[in-house]
């Protein structure tokens, strides 16, 4: 863990614009997958299937929770100084207003990462180590799991409040990545922050869409 | 012209040691067309006329060239007035009878000595780290000699008005100085002269100023929205970039 | 003009230059002429935070700013000069005998700096006006009512004035003119016509 403490503010930065903007590669090739679901129980399986057991998976699996943990500790280690340069607060602060790019989402990254942070091992121990139902030809029926689990309003509501969460993570993340990469172009920024809003609503509408719908259609699609 | 009364809420401190606390003070007639510093040094002989300690804050040129004054007004360094200093701050600019609250900059790198007065001798190490050419660029050329495309020419320029004042460090939720060092790079990292030492240049400012407790950037801009120079974060990117060719391409 | 009004001056390159191309050798505290250095500055501080008088700093600044702004300005004459000559020592005097600087010495004190300077300046000030007096002639920005051009255009008298005025401060209003002479080899002194 010597490699991220190591970095200076500004390459801790780049390393948090690779990592976040590789998971969020991730989510879009994840959220791919999961609307899969709502071709049928057959595709979907067939997908699960195939992507599980594909000996590949374990590098990717490695590759995906090194990235995970790099992003998430350096994350943690630059919000512990960033707070150490201000111990004394003003009696008064305000945004400047004028050119600034703060936001709700700019300014709650570490909350937002935080319910990420708890969100990830409850999803994995829900699905990926949850109940394996057996199916036709040795395939995990991975589609009846999520059929039950969506169908009950604690979890839909959860996930709900999580994917809001995660929206709001990419909608100044994903703009922040590019900043932090160096890639600032007074032509494309404007484009970029559009498109980043754009995405955010995309990833965290796609995923929320899931549950969402099972719920609403009674856990039968 | 009619005359205002100003509420101030203004943070004392005797000096590095002690606790300060922000104390109430009420100018009377002020005139709309008065510079808050102005309003600052009337309130000051009214305070030492009464045998009180006057309120010390830093000021030089106030024409918003030197970079000494500084004083967060209502939340915003240098005050509501974008692209400026508090010294071209003019007392118009608030209503008669308002509440205004002045504090100086916050952040460990700043320490107060008194007052709203800092220690901002961390910005100057900085620039002892590296912001500056080691050789004699000796007199002014002849135009052209030196083939420079105009927009780099006014890239540089524009980032090369950056006064040092630390504003971008106070309005920052993380006390980063990121703009002023990336400020301080760019304006040389984008001249010929700059070249020969861009690389070691950029890397032992980023160390010094990581090494001051400055915070790190997170993107927000505040600091380009007070910055009295509207230095823009275009350069955090450049520096950047600098950083990352420095860690390739550096021998 | 804010020179003039303020006292506030700009430090010339030489100086800079010099430090920085030196190979300076570390010097420590142990030095007597450092000794010597810090009495003078200690008393000096001391004397202007006990006088504990009835004006500001600010107040007699104002003052003698306004004498200069008036009477050694861009445009100055006899009359002009001989007044200010008359003003600043007495203002130079009010500072020393009724000047109130609050605090102490031990901190930042921003009255205490404002005061030191501003004895510095009332001696300047001084020799300012005077060197315009002697100096009977109009030359660059030093602009004499006296001595014009049919049209209006500094009229210099090389005959009398080309020289250096280097004035030696022998005691707190008290100066000896020292003149080195400028002798002109290869360039011939001429009329500048801004027209």
């Amino acid at each position: 863990m010597s490699f991220p403490k190591n970095l200076t503010s500004v390459g801790k930065k780049i390393l948090m614009g690779l990592t976040g903007l590789a998971l969020i590669g991730f989510l879009c090739a994840h959220l791919a997958g999961n609307l899969l679901v709502f071709i049928g129980p057959g595709t979907f399986n067939e997908y699960s299937h195939k992507l599980t057991a594909n000996p590949l998976i374990y590098v990717a699996e490695l590759g995906l929770l090194a990235i995970f943990l790099g992003h998430l500790a350096t994350g943690i280690a630059l919000t512990l100084r960033n707070r150490a340069a201000r111990p004394t607060p003003y009696h008064v602060k305000r945004s400047a207003g004028h050119t600034t790019r703060k936001s709700l989402a700019s300014a709650t990254m570490i909350v937002s990462g935080a319910i990420v942070l708890v969100f990830v091992p409850l999803h994995l121990w829900t699905f990926k180590f949850g109940k394996s139902y057996g199916a036709e030809g040795g395939v995990r029926d991975l589609y009846r799991l999520v059929m039950e689990v969506f169908s009950s309003p604690g979890y839909v509501l959860w996930y709900l409040v999580a994917m809001v969460f995660v929206g709001f993570h990419l909608w100044h993340g994903f703009s922040s990545a590019f900043q932090s990469l160096g890639a600032e172009h007074p032509r494309w920024d404007p484009l970029l922050r559009s498109f980043g809003w754009f995405l955010s609503v995309l990833i965290a509408g796609g995923f929320i869409a899931v549950p969402v719908v099972i719920f609403f259609a009674g856990g039968k699609l | 012209m009619a005359k205002m009364t100003l509420n101030l809420v203004v943070w004392r401190q005797a000096d590095a040691n002690a606790a300060g606390r922000m104390v109430e003070y009420v100018v009377r007639d002020a005139s709309p067309d008065m510079s808050f510093l102005e309003m600052l040094d009337v309130l000051n002989e009214d305070l030492i006329k009464r045998g009180e300690e006057p309120i010390a804050f830093d000021s030089d040129c106030r024409e918003g060239i030197c970079g000494s004054c500084g004083v967060v007004i209502d939340g915003v360094p240098h005050g509501p007035e974008p692209g400026t200093t508090v010294c071209q701050l003019h007392l118009r600019h608030f209503r008669d009878g308002e509440t205004v609250a002045v504090e100086p900059w916050r952040a460990a790198s700043f320490p107060v000595q008194k007052d709203l007065v800092v220690d901002r001798s961390a910005l100057d190490r900085i620039m002892a780290a590296g912001g500056y050419v080691s050789f004699n660029a000796g007199g002014a050329p002849d135009g052209n000699a030196v083939p420079i495309s105009k927009s780099k020419a006014d890239a540089a320029f524009d980032v090369a008005a950056c006064i040092g004042c630390g504003a971008c460090v106070a309005a920052c939720k993380n006390a980063s100085a990121a703009l002023f060092t990336a400020a301080k790079i760019s304006h040389l990292a984008l001249l010929p002269q700059g070249a020969a030492e861009r690389e070691q240049r950029v890397l032992r400012m980023v160390a010094q100023h990581d090494k001051e407790g400055f915070g790190a950037c997170s993107n927000e801009g505040e600091c380009q929205a007070v910055c009295p120079k509207e230095i823009s974060i275009a350069a955090i990117a450049r520096m950047h970039r600098e950083v990352m060719h420095a860690t390739v391409c550096s021998r | 003009m804010q020179g003039l009004g303020d006292g506030y001056f700009v430090i010339p390159y030489t100086l800079g230059h010099y430090l920085a191309a030196d190979k300076l050798e570390p010097v420590t505290t142990d030095h007597e002429a450092f000794a010597e250095a810090e009495d003078v500055a200690v008393g000096r501080l001391r004397k202007l935070l006990a006088v504990k008088g009835e004006k500001t700093v600010m107040q007699l600044h104002q003052e003698l700013g306004k004498v200069m702004w008036d009477n050694v300005g861009m445009a100055r004459d006899e009359a002009s000069l001989t007044a200010a000559l008359e003003r600043i020592p007495k203002i130079r005097d009010e500072f020393w005998q009724n000047i109130r600087v609050p605090g102490t010495a031990a901190g930042v004190n921003k009255s205490l700096e404002s005061a030191g300077r501003l004895a510095d300046y009332l001696e300047l000030a001084e020799l300012i006006a005077r060197d315009a007096l002697q100096r009977a002639e109009s030359c660059g920005c030093h602009f004499r009512l006296e001595s014009q051009t049919p049209d209006g255009e500094a009229l210099r008298d090389d005959e009398n004035y080309s020289h250096v005025a280097a004035w030696e401060v022998t005691a707190a209003g008290t100066f000896e003119l020292h003149k080195e002479p400028l002798a002109f080899e290869n360039v011939k002194l001429a009329q500048r016509s801004y027209k």
